[in-house]
């Protein structure tokens, strides 16, 4: 996913981070000797409705194993994105012109159509690096680093946790970390919060670069409670502090009655300008987020259940719920089914707005980014593997992801209401990974 | 308050477990590949990162436990 | 259980190869009890283990380099299984061919009786029958100190 998306979510790339904190390596039977790598590689093409955003997607972990349980991990992820996104403007019923985040070009959204920028093709390169070893009798530790870069953001990071076992290993606790700094330097700069999109050419309200940090921190406990269930649970505390804004994002500012984008003042110049009047999103500076994880892994006669609950509220006023269930069937041959649900709901960050009323003061903070709204989201999908000749693990998966939204019944003015706000997200997940 | 909450929630969860168990020898199944809390550590990186990058949540597993047990 | 079935009946003709080699100078006891006393005046090393156990491939190794240098002094190593399905632990042996004694205990009652705290647990039990030391997991790097203390049972009470 290209930054535009991440950044105005304040743990850009915590995500990476975050990932580095819940993946461990499997301490399962099918675990590697010392001296021998261990490649997990995967290509996955993600891809959403109409003209919206498509991820073509290489990422390859390998694994050296050095003697007595330590390795290190190398991660490469390159990420092809293409396609557009949601710009926070709303539909309206004559064509809208907008002016690219460059500053030096213009694009026209047709009458009725959801506004999309399709500015940025854009190439993302991450890489991870991860140490393990055991510490003592009875802890394993995991240190490592994140850098990650694309055309107009880079990421840097640091992790570590440390995970101890009692009780003959039944019970484990574990406590990690996790901080970034984040470089945004966004094109054309980025813009003062909240004021409007000027023409093409115009760059007068627009600063230099940003950047954020984010720190992560979880605490979790595992137990094993039967032979065939284990159990973990985890609270995670992450603040985010710097520029969470999305700088290519806007609202657009529309009449207190009927709800309609006020059209600019002025006409369009030649080189091109926006044909309504548009201000640039605002973010808070800071972000304090609580998530509470619980999961439960049970096997029976041969097939897995998987089912985990995330609880997250954070300082925005968004407060989400994530349900999600796998089960692995075995086939004949070491061949598997894995059926996969996923249900997520979120309520909308204090100041999403869908628009910003004329007639009202403007807030300190508003944003119409879709990925702060009040939605439900649905994921179904499906996996089959299987062991190759070699007994190396090879596996596909087709998932669907559906989003719908709401617009809080009070943010509606005027001719809004006959419209379709929210912008419904449909996204195709297909994934082929290889293990050897 | 609802931070609390979230402790008190944890540590509840925790609380009774410290007994629970298998015996050292028992634990054939929880060495299992699929029954590691992270069975497939590309598909879970790959998922926190399209849902981070389209929802306002991320995160939450863990590290650590389950597994053989061994060493 | 498909796959164990097939992988049965695979081992099956497998082990029909393998069992003189392995199984020649094992005494093949499926019942829990071990008598150690039939032993007395040699050293044991009682060591359990599973297919499951990733450092058990690593301690096999080592194990039958122990058989080699010192089963003439006096030393008896007898790998304990504590696999629930015995193809499992077949299909181990296989791969890690031991040298030594095999015995098994599916029903944990061995393990339980010696108090495994964890996989793989190894007993040094000297001549005159008492425990002397035992080992929680099996480290690589800590080798020459399992091999050091078997040595000091053999050169204890020998002769």
């Amino acid at each position: 996913m290209s930054h535009k998306e991440k950044v105005s979510i304040s743990a850009a790339l915590a995500a990476a981070t975050c990932s580095l904190l819940g993946t461990t390596f499997p301490a399962s039977a099918d675990a590697q000797e010392a001296g021998d790598w261990d490649f997990n590689t995967s290509i996955l093409y993600y891809g959403e409705n109409d003209d919206r955003v498509k991820d073509y997607s290489v990422k390859s972990i390998a694994r050296r194993m050095f003697v007595d349980d330590r390795s290190l991990s190398l991660g490469l992820t390159v990420d092809v994105l293409t396609g557009a996104t949601p710009n926070g403007a709303i539909r309206q019923d004559v064509p809208q012109t907008f002016t690219r985040p460059s500053g030096s070009g213009f694009y026209t959204v047709p009458a009725g159509d959801l506004p999309l920028d399709d500015t940025f093709k854009d190439t993302r390169v991450a890489l991870t690096a991860n140490w393990q070893q055991p510490l003592g009798e009875t802890s394993l530790v995991d240190v490592g680093g994140s850098v990650s870069k694309e055309y107009d953001y880079l990421h840097l990071g640091v992790n570590a946790k440390i995970a101890r076992d009692f009780n003959k290993r039944n019970t484990t606790v574990s406590a990690g970390f996790a901080y970034s700094m984040d470089d945004l330097d966004p094109v054309g700069g980025a813009p003062t919060p909240l004021t409007p999109m000027l023409d093409v050419g115009d760059t007068s309200n627009r600063t230099g670069d940003q950047d954020k940090d984010v720190l992560d921190l979880v605490v979790g406990v595992t137990q094993v409670i039967s032979r065939n269930l284990v159990v973990q649970a985890n609270y995670s505390y992450s603040y985010s502090d710097g520029y969470l804004t999305d700088p290519y994002k806007v609202l657009s500012l529309v009449d207190g009655t009927t709800g309609d984008t006020l059209l600019r003042s002025g006409a369009i110049p030649a080189e091109g300008g926006p044909s309504h009047q548009f201000l640039f999103e605002s973010r808070p500076d800071d972000r304090s987020k609580h998530s509470l994880y619980t999961q439960a892994k049970y096997y029976m006669d041969g097939k897995v259940l998987d089912i985990s609950y995330r609880y997250m509220t954070d300082d925005w006023e968004i407060d989400s719920h994530t349900l999600e269930l796998r089960y692995r069937w075995p086939l004949a041959g070491d061949h598997y089914i894995e059926p996969h649900v996923r249900y997520y709901t979120q309520t909308e960050a204090e100041f999403w707005r869908l628009s910003l009323d004329d007639s009202q003061p403007l807030p300190e903070y508003a944003s119409a980014d879709y990925r702060l709204g009040d939605f439900d989201a649905t994921t179904l999908g499906l996996k089959y593997g299987w062991k190759t000749r070699n007994d190396h693990d090879m596996s596909v998966r087709l998932e669907w992801y559906q989003q719908s939204g709401d617009v809080p019944g009070e943010q509606i003015i005027g001719n809004q209401a006959g419209r379709d706000n929210y912008p419904d997200l449909d996204a195709i997940i297909a994934q082929f990974s290889y293990r050897f | 308050m609802k931070r609390t909450i979230l402790l008190i929630a944890v540590l509840f969860f925790a609380s009774g477990c410290t007994s629970m168990g298998v015996q050292p020898w028992d634990r054939d199944i929880l060495a299992k590949a699929e029954m590691q809390l992270t069975t497939d550590e590309l598909e879970a990186a790959t998922d926190d990162h399209i849902y981070f990058s389209k929802e306002a949540s991320s995160g939450g597993r863990g590290f650590g436990g389950g597994g053989c047990g061994c060493n | 259980m498909t796959t164990l079935t097939n992988t049965r009946a695979s081992l099956a003709v497998a082990l029909l190869f393998v069992s003189s080699a392995v199984f020649a100078a094992s005494a093949d006891e499926s019942n829990s009890t071990l008598d150690i006393n039939a032993f007395r005046g040699q050293v044991v090393v009682v060591d359990f283990w599973a297919s499951w156990c990733v450092p058990c491939r690593r301690s096999f190794p080592w194990l039958n380099s122990m058989h080699e240098k010192y089963a003439d002094d006096g030393l008896v190593i007898i790998g304990v299984n504590v696999d629930k399905e015995r193809a499992d632990a077949s299909g181990f042996l296989q791969e890690y061919p031991a040298r030594f004694r095999i015995s098994y205990d599916p029903e944990g009652k061995l393990a339980e009786q010696y108090g495994v705290e964890g996989m793989p647990s190894s007993f040094i039990i000297g001549r005159d029958g008492q425990l002397v030391k035992r080992h929680l997991g099996f480290k690589v790097r800590k080798q020459q100190e399992y091999e050091a203390a078997i040595v000091a049972a053999l050169e204890e009470n020998a002769g």
